[in-house]
């Protein structure tokens, strides 16, 4: 560790954890939705949720108090710090707002303008945590790694969904996309978010192997938990939605054996073409609005989703595999970079 | 040179078998598992009584079962083509998962046993009492208070209805009386006197 006090580690480790069970409650969340179990302020993943929201307001703190401290100019918070700050002020303040939304408009969907807060919070106080962690060290444990990638990626894919799933109908308002929208939205997006942070975290951890299997390891493992054990039928998809773990070791191995450009991108590609695997189950929900036109049911997920998965892999392969190539670009960009500022701060 | 070719060729094996995985054999795999197909009942209807008169209250029992697999979600309804409105009508205690609903004439109802599509107007008033998920074996019952509003034979359809209607067995009862739904319906009356 250097340059950083060890409150000021503590609270980013923190903020990241916290950010990442908030999330992982809510995923957990929404699938209870679907399915419509009764639930109280007390259910389980709310349980999840606000402990993750108390564990990053904790780490917030030490943040606060270890950047005044440790800063080169004394007093003066440093910038992650202050993206932190910011994200958790948000996902505080996304609570009360919700609330009065609530009061207000009765049920909401998955986008409401406190929802939207509230993940925009995430991502942003994630970031801020990522950001702080890797300024913190030369290298960056693979663990850390893991832990402080997963909730960006996840807070992510929640934003994604609020513009791409038809969850947003409600008696008020109406904030569903238009489903050949939502389908773009996804088929663009989803494809260059896993690409970067895959790719990320092997960058963050100088293309060792192990990092980027683990991170999409941990993608998998939340994604069984939070969205397909607590659905019954969804059950003995377990080995069809695990097995997304092929391209992701693979790509882990491309990159840890070949340092080129090409590698790199075909790496990108190989994660990202397979995302319609790994967002399954709601990605369902998305694509049968344009492939399938049926109703959803929670028990018919897998029956809808695999009679659609070939024609939709054969429409979305191009465009995936050119999100998945701009993903890694993009992080093969901030390394370059980044590479170039250490240079400097060496001369200076 | 050797290890490159061993890598590229390994990475390869790995990506066919994921595609051949997930594409072909996991989807022909899950596509023949037969979709849930639970088995709506109604196992009690009791009246408080068979004849009334006009201004008295009717209080209706009603127990619904799902003999079959899970379903997403299990509806009875108990409707009332004498009335227009629900303002006589009073879900007195229930034990399903969710609160019933009153249905007033005019609202969207689904038809032919379709949760979205190919719907129609409500008639005539109704309640829905149902369950998100009804679990197999589970039993739910209602009380419901009614007051008529007009003298001589007052009507009660009663049905049940497991979604995703996947089989016959999905709806109860399995034939009889149509209603404007399209759905069969199993009635009942009492006779409404003057006071």
């Amino acid at each position: 560790m250097y340059g950083l006090g060890r409150k000021l580690f503590a609270g980013y480790v923190l903020v990241s954890l916290g950010m990442l069970l908030a999330i992982a409650g809510g995923s957990w969340d929404i699938t209870n939705h679907l399915l419509n179990k009764p639930e109280t302020f007390f259910a389980p993943p709310h349980a999840v949720l606000y402990s993750g929201a108390a564990t990053a307001v904790v780490g917030t703190v030490l943040v606060f108090s270890g950047s005044k401290a440790g800063s080169v100019r004394a007093g003066k918070v440093v910038w992650p710090a202050k993206l932190v700050i910011v994200g958790v002020i948000m996902l505080i303040s996304a609570a009360p707002v919700d609330f009065a939304w609530h009061s207000a408009f009765g049920l909401d969907g998955l986008l409401s303008p406190p929802h939207f807060v509230l993940v925009s919070g995430m991502i942003i106080g994630s970031t801020g945590a990522l950001i702080g962690l890797t300024q913190s060290t030369k290298r960056l444990p693979s663990v850390l790694i893991v832990i402080a990638i997963l909730p960006i990626w996840l807070a992510s894919s929640g934003m994604i969904d609020m513009f791409s799933l038809p969850f947003s109908e409600t008696n008020y308002f109406n904030f569903n996309p238009h489903p050949t929208l939502g389908v773009i939205v996804a088929t663009l997006a989803f494809p260059f978010l896993i690409s970067a942070c895959l790719i990320g975290s092997s960058a963050l951890a100088g293309k060792r192997f192990g990092v980027l299997s683990m991170a999409g390891a941990a993608f998998i493992a939340i994604g069984v938990l939070t969205s397909i054990i607590p659905n019954s039928a969804l059950i003995a998809t377990i080995p069809f939605y695990i097995s997304s773990i092929i391209p992701i070791v693979t790509a882990d191995v491309l990159l840890a054996f070949s340092r080129s450009r090409f590698s790199l991108y075909a790496a990108g590609i190989i994660v990202s073409i397979a995302f319609f695997m790994m967002y399954y189950p709601l990605i369902t929900y998305t694509y049968n609005e344009v492939f399938g036109r049926k109703v959803v049911w929670p028990s018919l997920i897998p029956q809808i989703y695999f009679e659609m998965i070939q024609d939709v892999f054969l429409v979305v392969a191009i465009p995936t595999a050119a999100m998945g190539t701009l993903g890694a670009l993009l992080i093969d960009r901030l390394t370059r970079n980044k590479k170039y500022s250490d240079k400097l701060q060496q001369v200076a | 040179m050797v290890k490159t070719i061993i890598i590229t060729s390994a990475i390869a094996v790995a990506l066919i078998v994921y595609f051949s995985l997930s594409l072909y054999i996991f989807p022909q795999f899950y596509r023949s598992i037969e979709a849930r197909r639970p088995q709506a009942n109604v196992t009690d209807v009791i009246l408080s009584a068979r004849d009334i008169t006009l201004g008295q209250t009717l209080t209706i029992s009603i127990t619904g079962t799902n003999n079959g697999e899970d379903a997403d979600m299990q509806i009875v309804s108990v409707g009332f083509p004498n009335l227009t409105a629900t303002d006589n009508i009073k879900v007195l205690k229930h034990n399903f998962d969710q609160t019933p609903i009153l249905i007033s004439p005019g609202e969207l109802l689904s038809s032919e046993y379709t949760n979205t599509d190919s719907s129609i107007v409500a008639q005539y008033s109704s309640v829905e009492a149902f369950s998100r998920p009804w679990e197999t074996g589970k039993t739910y019952s209602t009380n419901i208070e009614v007051i008529p509003k007009i003298e001589g034979r007052f009507v009660i359809f009663v049905k049940s209805v497991a979604l995703p209607h996947t089989s016959e067995q999905a709806h109860y009862p399995l034939d009889g009386i149509l209603d404007p739904q399209k759905e069969f319906v199993e009635p009942y009356s009492v006779q409404v006197t003057k006071p």
